[in-house]
């Protein structure tokens, strides 16, 4: 649940060497996948003669049914000097780990989402800290609501109640007060010093 | 003055490094570097070295400049963005700093705070990079500095003996291509693996300062071949510090064995630089022992 | 596999200073996502009750709920669930449902969980992390291996010093980012590549949250558009919309199966050996729900006999050797103008005339004539939200006029004061046509919908217009609506204006795999293998599937030597897909796009383990078969015919 973005033109022109075998994946497709701009490139590239061959298909990041697709393509594979992949980065990888000496290479930038399941983009973000800081702050995020991040309250940059960064952009702080006020635990302001721990990544 | 100064004269550069102490008072550390490391060259400032938090290395290279050694100050990308990067060069330049060397830094959690925030929003050839801009006049920002634009000497680091010798020489053309102007190598007690590498590192036409550590002990060099990257002290080595416990104690065998590496290497470079880990005062024996 | 649950309990020294401060606790937990779907009762949510229970608080209440962070569905769940007198809430999620929860009530809302912290998103089907959308992706310089989330330091311009025999300084398990990159560039021969890019500094603005945030809003709008779930498959209406609408030249020997319809199979009442003319009855209804059917072309009966059926149904059919004299029964006549026909009479056209559902789902068009509730509107299902398929589009261009009188003959039927033709954006020229057309009635509006699948499944499509949802086990009637697809209006307007009963169709021959796509007027009854070769046949080996109808709805076909039918909107070939079923992973897109807001990761699972009751409980009966769930399906499960065997099982129970 990416966002993709095709590269400039100009990036993808450069990267093209010789034959190019293309892979979209349309895994993600209903978040979004710029379908009609791959599709309209992907015409020009066959017009010049230097495509041999498309295969559009869902979740190439599972390795397993990748491989089995790619099957009947690989006559096409073989004969191009590199494989162009539309899809998200994990997409790319997946295919570059599995066609180790072909040339490998990415159409699309990808972008953040905020929150991560299902397919509908969601209102909410976590960015999985490891040390959920809800609980100090009445369940609103300060690490994504906060433009800076902060866990120890609001910083003077808030101008009329609106984000330094961004004026459109309501200040998390403001809102956690808020919040913390309407549920009557403005006391959880007085909690020790927050410090964040960026060493909680172990493996999962 | 600048190191590239010299190595453009073609004279053999001498090299050693001081760790600031963890607390303000530096005193002790600058009286030692004047008894001992008057003589060389210049002398690097590590900067939070290990990961480990110290006094900084530009209050620290201040001082050693008053004192009157010539420091070489040492940025890594671990604990500031581009911005501080950039602020803390210009503050270089102003107290008159000429020599620095751009290091990507150790991993946050390798050192005494494994629970900070790792920076690297630049890394080794991009910091090299950003003094070359600042060199120019313009920030990363493409913002154009008031004055004349600062102007220092630009050193990196390359691991001459490590495993994966061609992603290192891969980066070290990059750094050469960013704008670096001599190497210092990680530690070698390898003199093949040495000369190997310099019969590849010479197409890049940039002085390299063969790096040494002095080894203290059996325990020291055991600790190198298990924990440090690109060093690895050969059994000979371990055997001859095992051989004499007292001389080795005594620090006669470490300098000896330094001095024989730096003879054995110093025909394929252009300098060396000591690690003396402490041990400052044996740097003028070994220089003598090695002819230098 | 691995496990990707995305929270763990907090320890209870990091709890306890909060269950002090509060008592009379509700519990939600999340019953996890990305993780194999072993089972439906999660523990978290029964340990932390224990923990809460052990700090001597009590516990009004707790709930496991599926993706907590679908709000829409979490809404509904949770509604007046908070007994009275809960003074706080503790979620047992990742910070996504403790987000949803707190913006829902008005309660002190607690994190009972850390989110994991892991780098890299995992794409879905996937059993490692890899992409950190930084938004200016590397792989190309990189031979395909991820800097940022491979290399500890996220380093973009070379190894650091730091790797030792190739592993990196952070964790002597991982391999150096770097090192597998030189390795694969060199083994490309690319390295070349790599040394000659520019210095490489990360722009950390172009992941612009106000941007992304803008673009969420407006997705969710869309996704959210006029009914709940729904996806957007290509389109590749390309294919054939362009293509001419042909009559297609007639096969000699015309199959035409008594069973075209829901319900029972029609009785044969011609022998072999008789010659029928075009528009004679040959079957007749054999029950309530059933149908009518006519013969298609004049000529000799040669067999009544089992044909394989399209959509094995099985049952028999009338074989008629085509004389293409195509002499038309006698019985063939206009029934007389409109408004002099009552609504018993239109009812009684439309039944003779054999119409059923054209759409697909043939359900006899007379019965729904007959709704017993009082109607509100006429819904005219134009969207043909199916990929591929054109026969609709078609037909609105060509018999705009027969469409709306036989709208017209409908709302009559059924006393509906309105009329209303709902078309999907995606064909602007049918719907100009058609609101130029309706400009003349008061009582006929044009809708146009946002292309969305299944936007023409009847509840869909209420849902979408009238804003109502039709309760589950109901009928629209149950809501005032009648819905009906274009050609069976088409087909009513035949009925009358000419007396000719359903004896053909449009159908689009399409998909990637027919030569000549194309779009045909074909007589019920005509060999589809024969249509096929008269579009040139197919493409390429035999790595193909022919389906009648659409791609998402349509039905594989046993055998191309049947017979097209009265639901026939399609005949399409396709690629093979060569994929095959992994274990469900929870990632929730099945419960994210499902219409009818069913959870049929649960009809997977239950299938497997022959629950049936929890089939039953999971509402099963509610899903219409749109297939969304398995197009969606990252684990490529077969869920539709997991689906349909439950179904059959739960109807069995009874």
């Amino acid at each position: 649940m990416l966002i993709t973005e095709l590269k400039s033109r100009e990036t993808i022109e450069a990267l093209l060497t010789g034959k190019v075998f293309i892979i979209n994946c349309h895994g993600c497709k209903e978040v979004h996948f710029p379908e009609k701009e791959a599709e309209a490139l992907q015409k020009e590239l066959t017009g010049r003669g230097i495509v041999t061959g498309i295969m559009t298909t869902d979740y190439i990041c599972n390795p397993e049914n990748m491989k089995l697709r790619l099957k009947k393509h690989m006559s096409e594979i073989a004969m191009a000097d590199m494989v162009l992949v539309f899809s998200c980065g994990v997409g790319v990888q997946t295919v570059a780990e599995y066609l180790e000496n072909k040339k490998v290479c990415a159409a699309c930038d990808t972008y953040p989402l905020p929150g991560y399941q299902g397919v509908t983009p969601l209102e909410h973000k976590c960015d999985q800290c490891g040390e959920c800081f809800l609980n100090i702050t009445g369940g609103i995020c300060p690490l994504t609501a906060c433009s800076k991040s902060l866990v120890n309250g609001q910083c003077g940059g808030a101008k009329a109640g609106k984000c330094e960064v961004d004026p459109d952009m309501e200040c998390g702080w403001e809102r956690i007060y808020r919040r913390l006020k309407q549920v009557g635990r403005l006391d959880v302001l007085k909690c020790p010093v927050q410090i964040r721990n960026y060493a909680t990544d172990k493996e999962v | 003055m600048k190191l590239s100064e010299k190595f453009s004269r073609g004279e053999l550069v001498v090299t050693t490094e001081v760790g600031p102490p963890k607390g303000f008072h530096v005193e002790p550390m600058v009286e030692e570097a004047k008894e001992y490391l008057s003589n060389i060259t210049a002398v690097n400032v590590t900067d939070n070295q290990s990961s480990v938090m110290r006094l900084g290395s530009l209050a620290t290279c201040v001082a050693l400049k008053n004192a009157g050694l010539n420091p070489i100050y040492q940025l890594t990308c671990r604990d500031r963005n581009r911005m501080a990067l950039e602020s803390d060069l210009l503050s270089a330049a102003m107290f008159g700093i000429e020599n620095i060397l751009c290091l990507t830094g150790d991993h946050t959690k390798l050192g005494d705070h494994p629970g900070a925030k790792p920076v690297f929003d630049l890394d080794s050839v991009s910091l090299l990079y950003t003094v070359g801009q600042l060199e120019k006049g313009v920030d990363l920002g493409g913002n154009e500095l008031v004055g004349e634009p600062p102007k220092f000497c630009k050193g990196a680091v390359v691991s001459p003996c490590s495993d994966s010798i061609d992603a290192q020489l891969a980066k070290m053309e990059r750094k050469v291509m960013a704008g670096a102007q001599y190497f210092q190598t990680q530690a070698v007690f390898e003199p093949d693996k040495f000369i190997a590498f310099m019969d590849k590192a010479k197409q890049f036409g940039v002085p390299v300062q063969l790096g040494v550590i002095i080894p203290k002990s059996v325990g020291m060099c055991r600790y190198l071949n298990a924990n440090v990257a690109g060093v690895h002290v050969p059994d000979e080595l371990i055997d001859e510090l095992k051989a004499d416990k007292e001389k080795t104690k005594a620090g006669i065998t470490g300098v000896e064995i330094t001095a024989r590496l730096i003879k054995q290497c110093l025909p394929y470079c252009q300098g060396v630089h000591i690690m003396a880990q402490g041990w400052e005062s044996k740097v003028p024996d070994i220089l003598k022992l090695a002819g230098l | 596999m691995e496990n990707y649950t995305k929270y763990r309990l907090k320890e209870i020294d990091e709890l306890a200073p909060f269950l002090a401060e509060t008592d009379k606790i509700f519990v939600v937990a999340c019953n996890k996502c990305f993780k194999e779907f072993e089972t439906v009762d999660e523990p978290d949510c029964g340990e932390f009750v224990k923990l809460a229970e052990a700090q001597g608080k009590t516990v009004t209440g707790s709930v496991q709920v599926d993706f907590l962070c679908n709000k829409t569905q979490t809404e509904k769940k949770l509604k007046d669930l908070i007994p009275e007198g809960t003074k706080s809430v503790f979620v047992v999620s990742c910070g996504l449902g403790v987000q949803t929860i707190a913006s829902m009530v008005d309660l002190p809302v607690y994190a009972a969980a850390n989110s994991l912290n892991y780098r890299g998103h995992h794409g879905m089907a996937l059993t490692k992390k890899s992409c950190d959308a930084c938004a200016q992706c590397y792989l190309n310089m990189t031979g395909g291996v991820c800097p940022i989330v491979d290399c500890a330091k996220s380093l973009v311009n070379g190894q650091c010093g730091g790797a030792k025999n190739g592993k990196c300084e952070v964790d002597p398990n991982k391999d150096c980012a770097w090192e597998k990159i030189n390795k694969r560039l060199s083994q490309q021969g690319r390295l070349g590549e790599l040394k000659s890019q520019p210095v490489q500094l990360r722009d950390y603005s172009k992941i612009n949250f106000k941007v992304i945030n803008d673009y969420v809003q407006s997705i969710r709008e869309s996704r959210f558009a006029g009914y709940y779930g729904g996806v957007h498959p290509s389109e590749k209406k390309e294919l054939c919309e362009n293509e001419p609408l042909l009559r297609f030249p007639e096969s000699d020997i015309m199959v035409i199966p008594l069973s075209q319809h829901s319900g029972a199979p029609a009785k044969p009442v011609v022998q072999v050996g008789d010659y029928v003319k075009v528009g004679q009855v040959i079957g007749e209804p054999a029950a309530f729900i059933s149908a009518y059917i006519h013969s298609s072309v004049s000529g000799k009966v040669l067999a009544i006999e089992e044909r394989v059926h399209p959509a094995t149904r099985g049952g028999l059919s009338v074989v008629i050797e085509n004389d293409r004299k195509y002499v038309v029964d006698e019985s063939v006549k206009p029934k007389g103008d409109l408004s002099t026909l009552s609504k018993e009479d239109i009812v009684n056209i439309v039944k003779e005339a054999g119409i059923a559902g054209m759409g697909g789902a043939g359900f006899p068009t007379s019965v729904k004539l007959t709704p017993g509730k009082p109607i509100e509107a006429v819904l005219l299902n134009g969207c043909e939200c199916e990929p591929m398929l054109t026969a609709d589009h078609k037909l609105l261009l060509h018999y705009a006029d027969d469409v709306i009188y036989g709208l017209k003959a409908v709302m009559k039927a059924v006393e509906a004061p309105k009329g209303i033709i709902v078309i999907e954006d995606n064909k602007p020229d049918a719907v100009e046509l058609l609101k130029s057309k309706c400009e003349a009635y008061d009582d006929i509006e044009v809708t146009v919908a946002k292309t969305k699948y299944p936007q023409g499944a009847e509840k869909m499509l209420i849902k979408r217009v009238l804003g109502r949802m039709v309760p589950s086990g109901g009928l629209p009637a149950d809501v005032g609506a009648v819905v009906c697809n274009v050609s069976t209006v088409k087909a009513i307007s035949d009925a009358i204006q000419k007396g000719m009963p359903l004896i053909e169709r449009v159908v689009s021959v399409t998909g990637e795999r027919i030569k000549k796509p194309g779009n045909y007027l074909v007589r019920i009854g005509t060999n589809v293998k024969e249509v096929i070769d008269y579009c040139g046949g197919i493409t390429g080996g035999d790595d193909y599937i022919v389906k009648m109808g659409g791609p998402m709805m349509g039905i594989q076909l046993p055998s191309v030597d049947v017979a097209v039918i009265k639901g026939t909107n399609g005949i399409i070939a396709i690629e093979k897909d060569e994929s095959e079923a992994v274990a469900c992973i929870k990632c929730g897109r099945c419960v994210d796009v499902c219409p009818m807001e069913l959870s049929p990761l649960y009809f997977a699972k239950y299938h497997d383990e022959e629950n049936w009751q929890g089939m039953k409980d999971k509402n099963v009966m509610d899903c219409m078969e749109c297939r969304c769930c398995e197009y969606i399906c990252s684990s490529k499960i077969p869920l539709l015919s997991k689906i349909k065997a439950g179904k059959a099982a739960v109807r069995g129970m009874k």
